[in-house]
Formats: C-alpha cells, sequence, structure tokens
C-alpha cells in the first residue's frame, strides 16, 4: 500500500534524499505546515533575521562545497527577499534551491494576504521556477529543480509551494539517486575544433590562459594547472576564478580586468593567444572591449554555448564542460610531444611578464603609520589556515582582498562577483561556515556593506557558528567615494558613513567578542587573537580612510590606458627641485 | 536583419514568458509573433528585427533556456531562392490556399490564426509573391529530424 505523507512531510524527506544536510530560511503563515514537520524531522534548518541572508548562506555554501544550496522564505515578503541573491546566483551561476510558501491554490491571483506572484518575479532571476500543484508532485519537482541547478551553467532554481500542497496527503515516489548526480554538460565541440585548439596553442609564443567560475564549477583546477605547466602558460584569473590557481606558483598572474595588476593587464595587451576557460569577457574584464587582446587569436571552453562570440570574436569555441574540455586538450597536445611548444620563445615571454611585474609591482605604502587596509588583509592572509575560506562584501575591501590575499586552493573564495551585491560577505561565510564547521571562514566586509545584513549576528551567535568577520572600516561607501574622488571632481555626496553604530559594541551586544583595532602595531596581535578560537569573533580595523583601489582602469578605457598608481603628492622639496630645474 | 524564430516549449507557461521576456531583454525586434499550443507544450513563432552580429548569440541564448525543446532560425532571403516561406495574414485570408496551389509540395510546419510557416520542397524563386508571403531559408536547428507535417488546403 502506497505511503501517505503530507505535502511538508513529502518535501523534507526529499531534501534529505538529495542530501540537503542545512538548509536556511525564517518561517511565515503559509509555510507553519513546514515548520510543523520540521519540528520532529531532523533535518537542519537554521533561523535567519532576514531572509536575503538565508538566500546567500545558501550561496555561500554552495561555492564552498559544489553542492546545491538551500534557502527557504515564506510567501509575499518572505519571497521577494530572497530576490537579490537569487539574482546574484544566476549571474556568477551558483546552483541554489529557494524554496518559497504560496498562498493556498484557490487564493492565486485574488490578492490574498501575503500573496505575490513569485514565479512571475523571479523568472529572470532564475534557470528555472517551479509551482507546485499537487503534494504527489513534490519529489519529481525537487529532484528536477536539484538536477537542473547543477546542470549546463549551473544557476538557481525557484520551487513554490502553495500552503494547501504542504498540508495535503500525497503518495510519493520518491528517486533512489540525487538530483545533483545526474548533472548533464552538453559538449558541442568536435575532434577538429580541439585538434586546432591544440594546433593554436603550440603554435602561439605569448599565450594567457584566462579562467573565470566556470573552471570551478566544474572543478577543472588540476587540469588548468596541467596544461598550464604543460604548455608553461601563465594564468590570470577573473574575480570569480579566484582560488583555482595558486597564487603563489610561479605561472600566477592573478587577477586581470579592472583592478588587475599592470603585469597581467599588459600580457593580455601583448598576449599572441587568449584561451579562455569558463570565463564571459565581462564588461570589468575587458575594459574598451575593441582593444581587448586585439593582437590575440582566442580559444574560448564554455558550457554556455550562448557565451561564445556574445562580446569578443572568438577563432575555436569549444562548447562543453571546462573539465572535460581541458582534459581532451591537454592529451592532444601531449600526443604531439615531438611539436614542442618553442620553450625559448615562452621563457621570454614569461621574462617579460616578470619585468612588467618589476616597473609596476602590485603594492602599497608598506611603510605608512597609517594602518592600510591591504596590510590588515596580508596579515590575516598570513596567518589564516590553509585552507581557510573567504568571504567578501562589495566595494574597496574587495578589490584589495582579490589583490592581496594568497589564495591556496579552489572553492576558498565567497564573492558576489557579477552582481556585486554589498551584503552577500558576512551571510555568505555563515552558509560556508555550517558546510565545514572545523575550518576558518573569515568575512571581509566594509561598514557599508555590513550595515546591510549585520542583523544576522544574532545567529551566528545564537548557533555558534564560529565565522570570523573582519570589517575594513573606512568610514565611508569608499569604492563610490573613491570614484566620487576621481571622475567626478570630488563632489562627494553621500558617501559618508561617519554615523554608524561602534561595531565592536554591537558585537558584544549580540555575545559576540568583538574589537576595534585603531593602529597598525596591533594588527598582528589582534589577528592572532582574532583566529585563535573557534568562537564567532568581529574585529573592527580602522584604516586609512584616504586609501584608494590602485591600479584602476577607467570607465571606458582600455587595459592599456591604466593608471597604476594614484597621482603622488610632490613634497616641497621635490617642488624646489622642480622649479630649479625649469 | 530579418530572421525568423521558431520555438517549441515544455507545457509550462511560464517558458514562454521567459522567451518573450528574453526577447525584450536581448533587443529583439518583434516584428510579428504567433503562439500556438500542443499537447506537448507550447510553439512560437516570430518574425524579429535584430543586428546580425546579435543573432548567433539570440540563437544560442534561447536554445539554452530552460524548458525550450527546440530553437530554429531562419534567415528572411527576399531575393534569392527559399525553401520556407512564412505568410502573415489574417486569420480569414486566402493566401495559404493560393501559395498550396502554386506549391502542392509544401509541408506545414507551424500554423495558427492566419500565420503559417511552409516548407516549400526543392526551393523555388519566390519573386511576385505577395507582400504577406516572406521566403525564408532555414539557418541552424535544434531539432535532429524535422517533425514536419503536410497541410491540408481549407
Amino acid at each position: 500500500m502506497p505511503l501517505k505523507q503530507s505535502g511538508s512531510e513529502i518535501l523534507l524527506e526529499s531534501l534529505r534524499r538529495e542530501g540537503v544536510d542545512v538548509f536556511f530560511g525564517l518561517p511565515g503563515g503559509v509555510v507553519l505546515p513546514l515548520y510543523d514537520a520540521l519540528y520532529s524531522s531532523g533535518v537542519r534548518h537554521l533561523l535567519v533575521r532576514h531572509e536575503q541572508a538565508a538566500a546567500f548562506a545558501a550561496d555561500g555554501y554552495a561555492r564552498a562545497t559544489g553542492k546545491v544550496g538551500v534557502c527557504l522564505g515564506t510567501s509575499g515578503p518572505g519571497a521577494t527577499n530572497l530576490v537579490t541573491a537569487l539574482t546574484s546566483a544566476m549571474m556568477d551561476s551558483i546552483p541554489v534551491v529557494a524554496l518559497t510558501g504560496q498562498v493556498p491554490l484557490h487564493l492565486i491571483g485574488k490578492d490574498a494576504f501575503q500573496e505575490c506572484d513569485t514565479v512571475g518575479i523571479t523568472m529572470p532571476s532564475t534557470k528555472r521556477s517551479f509551482l507546485v500543484r499537487s503534494a504527489s508532485d513534490i519529489p519529481d519537482i525537487m529532484h528536477e529543480a536539484f538536477k537542473t541547478a547543477v546542470s549546463g551553467r549551473p544557476g538557481p532554481v525557484l520551487v513554490d509551494l502553495p500552503k494547501n500542497v504542504l498540508m495535503e496527503p500525497g503518495e510519493p515516489t520518491y528517486f533512489n539517486e540525487q538530483g545533483m548526480e545526474k548533472k548533464e554538460r552538453i559538449r558541442e565541440w568536435t575532434d577538429a575544433d580541439l585538434e586546432r585548439a591544440a594546433d593554436m596553442i603550440l603554435e602561439s609564443r605569448r599565450a594567457v590562459l584566462y579562467v573565470g567560475g566556470g573552471m570551478i564549477a566544474s572543478a577543472a583546477w588540476d587540469e588548468l594547472r596541467e596544461l598550464a605547466e604543460l604548455a608553461n602558460i601563465p594564468v590570470t584569473t577573473t574575480l570569480m576564478g579566484l582560488g583555482g590557481f595558486p597564487s603563489e606558483h610561479p605561472l600566477s598572474l592573478g587577477m586581470l580586468g579592472m583592478h588587475g595588476s599592470y603585469a597581467t593587464n599588459q600580457s593580455i595587451c601583448n598576449c599572441d593567444l587568449l584561451i579562455a576557460v569558463g570565463a564571459r569577457f565581462d564588461d570589468r574584464v575587458t575594459g574598451r572591449l575593441k582593444d581587448f587582446a586585439s593582437l590575440s587569436k582566442k580559444i574560448h571552453i564554455d558550457v554556455d554555448p550562448s557565451e561564445i562570440n556574445k562580446n569578443v570574436r572568438i577563432d575555436v569555441g569549444l562548447v562543453g564542460d571546462a573539465r572535460q574540455s581541458l582534459r581532451a586538450l591537454i592529451t592532444a597536445i601531449r600526443r604531439r610531444k615531438d611539436q614542442n611548444p618553442s620553450p625559448a620563445a615562452r621563457q621570454q615571454w614569461l621574462q617579460r611578464i616578470d619585468s612588467w611585474r618589476g616597473e609596476h609591482p602590485l603594492t602599497y605604502d608598506r611603510y605608512s603609520s597609517a594602518m592600510k587596509p591591504q596590510y590588515v588583509i596580508e596579515t590575516l592572509s598570513r596567518y589564516s589556515a590553509e585552507d581557510a575560506i573567504v568571504s567578501v562584501d562589495v566595494g574597496q575591501h574587495q578589490m584589495w582582498t582579490a589583490q592581496f590575499w594568497k589564495f591556496r586552493q579552489p572553492r576558498t573564495w565567497l564573492c558576489s562577483s557579477g552582481l556585486g551585491s554589498m551584503g552577500y560577505g558576512f551571510p555568505a561565510a555563515m552558509g560556508a561556515q555550517l558546510a565545514f564547521p572545523d575550518r576558518q571562514v573569515i568575512a571581509f566586509v566594509g561598514d557599508g556593506g555590513f550595515q546591510m545584513t549585520l542583523n544576522d549576528l544574532a545567529t551566528v551567535a545564537q548557533y555558534k557558528v564560529p565565522v570570523k568577520i573582519a570589517i575594513i572600516n573606512n568610514r565611508a561607501l569608499g569604492m563610490v567615494r573613491q570614484w566620487q574622488e576621481l571622475f567626478f571632481e570630488k563632489r562627494y555626496c553621500d558617501t559618508d558613513l561617519n554615523f554608524a553604530p561602534n561595531f565592536a559594541m554591537l558585537a558584544e551586544s549580540y555575545g559576540i567578542r568583538g574589537r576595534r583595532v585603531d593602529h597598525r602595531a596591533d594588527v598582528k596581535d589582534a589577528v592572532q587573537e582574532f583566529l585563535s578560537d573557534r568562537e564567532p569573533g568581529l574585529l573592527d580595523f580602522w584604516v586609512d580612510p584616504s586609501e584608494n583601489v590602485y591600479p584602476i582602469v577607467p570607465p571606458g578605457a582600455s587595459l592599456a590606458e591604466m593608471v597604476v598608481e594614484p597621482p603622488r603628492v610632490l613634497a616641497e622639496e621635490e617642488v624646489l627641485d622642480d622649479l630649479w630645474a625649469v | 536583419m530579418q530572421w525568423l524564430i521558431a520555438l517549441e516549449t515544455n507545457s509550462d507557461p511560464i517558458t514562454s514568458c521567459r522567451l518573450i521576456n528574453i526577447f525584450r531583454r536581448k533587443g529583439v525586434g518583434i516584428v510579428t509573433l504567433a503562439m500556438a499550443a500542443r499537447p506537448q507544450g507550447f510553439s512560437i513563432i516570430t518574425v524579429a528585427e535584430t543586428p546580425e552580429s546579435e543573432v548567433e548569440h539570440i540563437y544560442n541564448f534561447l536554445r539554452r533556456v530552460e524548458g525550450v525543446q527546440h530553437v530554429t532560425y531562419y534567415r528572411h532571403e527576399p531575393q534569392g531562392d527559399a525553401s520556407f516561406v512564412f505568410i502573415d495574414s489574417e486569420p480569414q485570408s486566402q493566401t495559404l490556399n493560393r501559395v498550396l496551389q502554386d506549391f502542392p509540395g509544401a509541408k506545414m510546419v507551424f500554423g495558427s490564426a492566419g500565420k503559417y510557416l511552409l516548407e516549400i520542397p526543392g526551393g523555388r524563386d519566390l519573386a511576385g509573391a505577395p507582400a504577406e508571403v516572406l521566403p525564408f531559408a532555414r539557418v541552424k536547428t535544434s531539432i535532429p529530424q524535422p517533425d514536419l507535417i503536410t497541410a491540408q488546403a481549407s
């Protein structure tokens, strides 16, 4: 006789069978039957203080694990509060399944209390959205949702659950396999395409690998490293690709684009072959499009066919999974061992890149008595564990972390890259920490972004989630202020955040240890103490507010037109020297 | 350029909504559009104006949208031979009958409320055809074997 369960019980059992070990949410009217079933289900749920944090936490969990993150909101405002985070996951191709409550089916379209068109609202923010009409359909839909989230180009999927469906009895037929295990990735390239790509690599003298989040999504970091070392090709990563190639590897170029280093951007401007892997030629990467890598031929590996030739003309497009495609490319290159890529030319190319590094290294005023934000980030990087996970908000601190953190492992970098959503860093770190309770998880946040989601200090305190929060506090919306300074004649309008809480005391009020750090001399001790325990903690670094992010490619400019350092204010004696010289 | 996009989706209407929204967002200028329900889902056909450089990207974008089963695109061939014609007429128009008389082997790919897409085997010179008959050539399709039905003159 078929088992009869309520829709809520079927949902929780489906989650369990899909391998969900924790999900993040906040209850409300229409999802009360679900929370009632949750009470005795044994499925772990983390009560957040705002649904946006639930979805960002699910995103952080997904980025750190490579699995699907799950979040839940009630109908109406609960659902709309998820939208920013779902849009961010969509932009960055992160697999998230969002569950939303909905008013009973017979009330949909009647403007019922807390009713909204969740499926309609989230249409462009999700890969796919389902409205469940029967409790018995839940296992099928959940299975499909998980499969869709990880298949092809990953992304968020939404499942809208009317209250009557959660309450009604159903006769479920469960799957024995998880939807995540059935992920599908198309392969559209032919052997001829692959051979042509291999030829281009072997013929090139000044090649660069340009790698994005698609490489992380397909877990292709070993293949990337193998190809780079096999052909002696330097590797630059986008913001999304950070962690996929070790920062301290001799072939690492770090990040490219608007805040990439001089050497990296010069290598893009001068390369004769650009091999893009799981990257989408975003405007923050390319600068003025027509001048981007204009001397090079281009190979583009991507699982999404619509990315090929979207922004930049490609010579060979390999549509397929990055890992499989790179593996095939490595095999094709190894097969022609005798056609060794000109080692001397490759070596000259690496030397040239080194000389660019020497001309304008990625640096800051290391001897300043002021507490430079880059120094704080470097210190945290130095004293953190090898496998520490680092999460960031959006703005100046995000770029400094991308520049100065030493990335050692993949899936240790959590960043709302495409959408650039402030408020992401802290809840995403919370999600990653739930996945890896024994690893260090550090959330770098700005004083602006942190004020958008700091209400979830209550969550980490309640569940004793040992996230470490490092506020890079410059008392401003720093990146916006930087643009006002550089591009709007220093007309600073509404970027001053001097009116803010005492973050250390605020943390203490939640029962979290907090400390404010004002002086450079105190940074090292504060960091060591901060990282020494397994409790949540907060350090509020009052950094030099005048510091800006350099290098910078001004908006509309090409990578070659980057400004490598701030205009220098001449000392009095230098001014006099200049006058005498005249 | 003017092109014709034929799409088949699953039975969830939200997929069609997504497609219309994608047309809006990607700047696809819709000249005419028709939609029909099938047992397995929906068929959408649209004649659109798009810069030529964008066409390939939009085709690829549409074929990877969840719930889209197949996409085919056709290029408008106002001068040359065409193996497909699109009839953009009023529902009561006799244009379809006239075209079927002129091309007796024609097979209907899509038909709804005065909008018809017909395959004309062998290709024909359509110079002199009425204004509501637009010639097209198929460029790309995600359908391995197009499922065509012979049209009956009404």
